[in-house]
């Protein structure tokens, strides 16, 4: 049998299952992603919906991470490495891609590794990496740093957003009077992290969750067991069904190497504010790689008014065309909010390929 | 030491005419350009004309499967052919950064003499400037090309149920740029797809009457060329992905770079619309020459009032294909 006859076979045993009303979270961007790209989300029975998550890294890099990156390529005049993503989306006032058109000096890469490479031979410039990420891309950062650290690259630094995925989760889902009835828990997070990270949200949360992967069909067994789930008993199960990449305790390597690294610190979510110890920092052997102290610059703690409704599509309160600004007057050519700047922002998705019919 | 093109090979005086002639006459030897007059002369036989032009600024200069030169002429040829032409004549006109190796020029020009030949297009006028060193990126080619109609479709009504093909493999020159742009080292053999459709369309003649409209997909990629094409004709669109021909390792060179397949450019192939009770026939014609035999037909059009291009995906599911909007950037994860 084809993929394509065993996931519409896979929705249509959903149907049968009498379980009402659900709303299921994909937490990670990518997973929005999958779920529109493939088509599956047109599939999906009616009583059924999909909140997207705050998986989606620019989407929670705060304004002030920004305008820190700005202010390091206007004042200090530094050689600045980024995700494509990151270049997008605006800070207090503008974007680095907005100043991609008048400068030289922000390249985007495809890999931290690459700003070894740069501050090797741009010996006579400061080159700063602008790292953000989860879980998933911080064992990379973390590469990298200790890259800078034992080839002495002293004219390389980092400014690290790197955030995590559990203490976001606890605080969407600590909100009694929401209505998260399971979660598709990110599957990159969960092969770094190993599949006991997120075991939490059934035992703490008494929902269903699974580890899922990314094509059609992983998307589609996940959401058959959190929909069968509800019909047993305790629906509070965790599964990994994504064990190709994902095994217990995750991987040993990337995990050593956060540890080694990183700190654990509370951090500043766009347009959500302060969570307590959501983030990592560079450790005090690194420090001298931190970007932030290198040049002095402090980060705005207080939060910035939105424009939109961002902030309540990230955690789950509302689809993003119920935000009134949605295809009205934000759209990706004229974004006002991060969700439809990045290419794993829910609102970039839904206004890409449908959803909102 | 490397010869290098200097300031004075642009300025009108005897280098530039040392150039013109060793380089430029050697390789678009034709008795029109070499009549060395400051307007090339011509005769046509054909009623109506295409006339098109467009400008060449690509990095890296030379690639797998093509360089800048070939493109030059392919591109201006293709939209020549699209538009129902047989390509004739073009101009070329150049325009060189100080210090630009005289070798590689020569390459590009070679390159683009090679190219005229394969389908019979001549260079008959052009135009030199050398800039000072800093203020451009090597070469900047602009064609412009006159060719002879010979399907004039544009009083043709597409209709709904009007099938869709696509001649060849998409995204092939497109991935190969990103490829070089990102300096990844990948085993597997990318070829750009940088060539003519006129051997195509010229074979096509036959069916003229079925073919109702022509494109050649180039930056924007497929989807954006879709869009286009809906928006044209104030019809839906509605696109079948597993039947867009797409090669398996290009397929997995975008995954691998956060890239979407649909969006990257095609430098050799056409998108046609054709009537419906002839697309078999016309498939098979395509499928007849070496850049065409992976031609299918992969979508039709609908009566959709909002004009959009819908795709259905190969699991039966179905998402809206949208025009590129924002320049194309690599994912994080």
């Amino acid at each position: 049998m084809d993929e394509s006859k065993i996931i519409r076979r896979i929705m249509n045993d959903m149907k049968v299952f009498n379980v009402g009303e659900l709303n299921f979270m994909e937490v990670c961007g990518t997973h929005t992603y999958a779920v529109s790209h493939s088509g599956i989300r047109k599939m999906i029975p009616s009583n059924i919906t999909l909140l997207s998550g705050p998986g989606c890294p620019v989407c929670v890099t705060d304004e002030s991470q920004i305008d820190a990156a700005l202010e390091m390529i206007n004042k200090h005049d530094v050689i600045l490495v980024t995700f494509g993503d990151m270049v997008r989306v605006k800070g207090t006032n503008e974007s680095l891609l907005d100043q991609m058109d008048k400068r030289e000096n922000i390249i985007v890469t495809c890999s931290p590794l690459e700003s070894l490479e740069i501050a090797r031979k741009e010996l006579d410039k400061e080159v700063v990496f602008f790292a953000v990420g989860f879980e998933t891309t911080a064992p990379l950062i973390a590469l990298a740093v200790k890259g800078a650290y034992e080839n002495k690259l002293n004219n390389l630094s980092f400014l690290i957003c790197l955030k995590l995925m559990p203490p976001i989760l606890e605080k969407i889902l600590a909100v009694k009077q929401k209505k998260v009835d399971g979660i598709i828990c990110p599957g990159h997070v969960a092969a770094v992290k190993g599949a006991t990270y997120f075991s939490f949200i059934s035992k703490k949360y008494g929902i269903p969750a699974v580890i899922s992967g990314f094509e059609a069909l992983d998307i589609a067994l996940g959401l058959y067991y959190l929909t069968k789930q509800h019909t047993s008993k305790d629906p509070a199960q965790f599964r990994n069904l994504y064990k190709l990449c994902v095994n217990e305790r995750g991987n040993k390597f990337s995990e050593q190497l956060i540890k080694e690294v990183f700190d654990i610190e509370t951090s500043k979510w766009r347009g959500i504010g302060m969570i307590e110890d959501s983030a990592l920092r560079l450790a005090d052997k690194y420090s001298y790689f931190d970007a932030l102290k290198r040049f002095n610059i402090k980060i705005n703690k207080s939060l910035v008014p939105q424009k939109c409704e961002c902030k309540d599509v990230l955690l789950g309160n509302i689809l993003p065309h119920q935000c009134n600004l949605f295809r009205v007057v934000c759209n990706p050519e004229e974004p006002k909010g991060p969700c439809m700047v990045s290419g794993e922002g829910a609102c970039s998705i839904y206004y890409r390929y449908g959803g909102d019919d | 030491m490397d010869k290098r093109i200097k300031l004075h090979h642009g300025d009108g005086g005897k280098y530039m005419s040392k150039l013109i002639h060793e380089l430029f006459y050697k390789y678009f030897d034709n008795s029109i350009l070499l009549s060395n007059n400051d307007s090339a002369v011509f005769e046509t036989i054909g009623e109506s004309l295409a006339f098109t032009t467009d400008s060449y600024i690509i990095k890296p200069l030379f690639f797998p499967g093509g360089d800048i030169g070939k493109l030059a002429v392919c591109g201006t040829a293709n939209d020549l052919a699209v538009a129902g032409a047989k390509p004739l004549y073009l101009s070329v006109g150049f325009i060189i950064e100080e210090g630009f190796l005289y070798e590689e020029l020569e390459r590009i020009v070679q390159s683009m003499s090679q190219a005229c030949k394969e389908i019979g297009i001549k260079v008959i006028t052009g135009d030199t400037k050398v800039v000072e060193k800093g203020s451009m990126d090597g070469i900047f080619i602009n064609t412009s090309g006159i060719g002879l109609i010979e399907n004039d479709y544009s009083s043709k009504k597409v209709a709904p149920g009007d099938h869709i093909i696509m001649t060849g493999g998409i995204a092939e020159h497109g991935a190969i740029i990103a490829l070089k742009r990102h300096g990844i080292k990948a085993r597997e053999k990318f070829i750009s797809d940088c060539g003519f459709i006129y051997n195509i369309t010229e074979k096509l003649v036959p069916f003229y009457n079925g073919i109702k409209l022509m494109k050649d997909p180039t930056r924007g990629g497929i989807a954006t060329a879709l869009n286009e094409i809906a928006e044209r004709v104030q019809l839906g669109i509605h696109v079948l992905e597993h039947k867009i021909p797409l090669r398996k390792d290009v397929s997995a060179l975008c995954r691998l770079l956060g890239i979407d397949p649909l969006y990257l450019a095609c430098e050799g192939r056409a998108i046609l619309v054709v009537e419906p009770s002839q697309s078999e026939k016309i498939i098979k014609c395509i499928r007849s020459c070496e850049n065409g035999r992976d031609a299918s037909i992969i979508g039709n059009f609908t009566c959709k009032e909002d004009n959009s291009v819908t795709l259905e995906t190969p699991i039966g599911g179905e998402r809206l294909l949208y025009p590129l909007d924002t320049p194309m950037l690599p994912r994080i994860c």
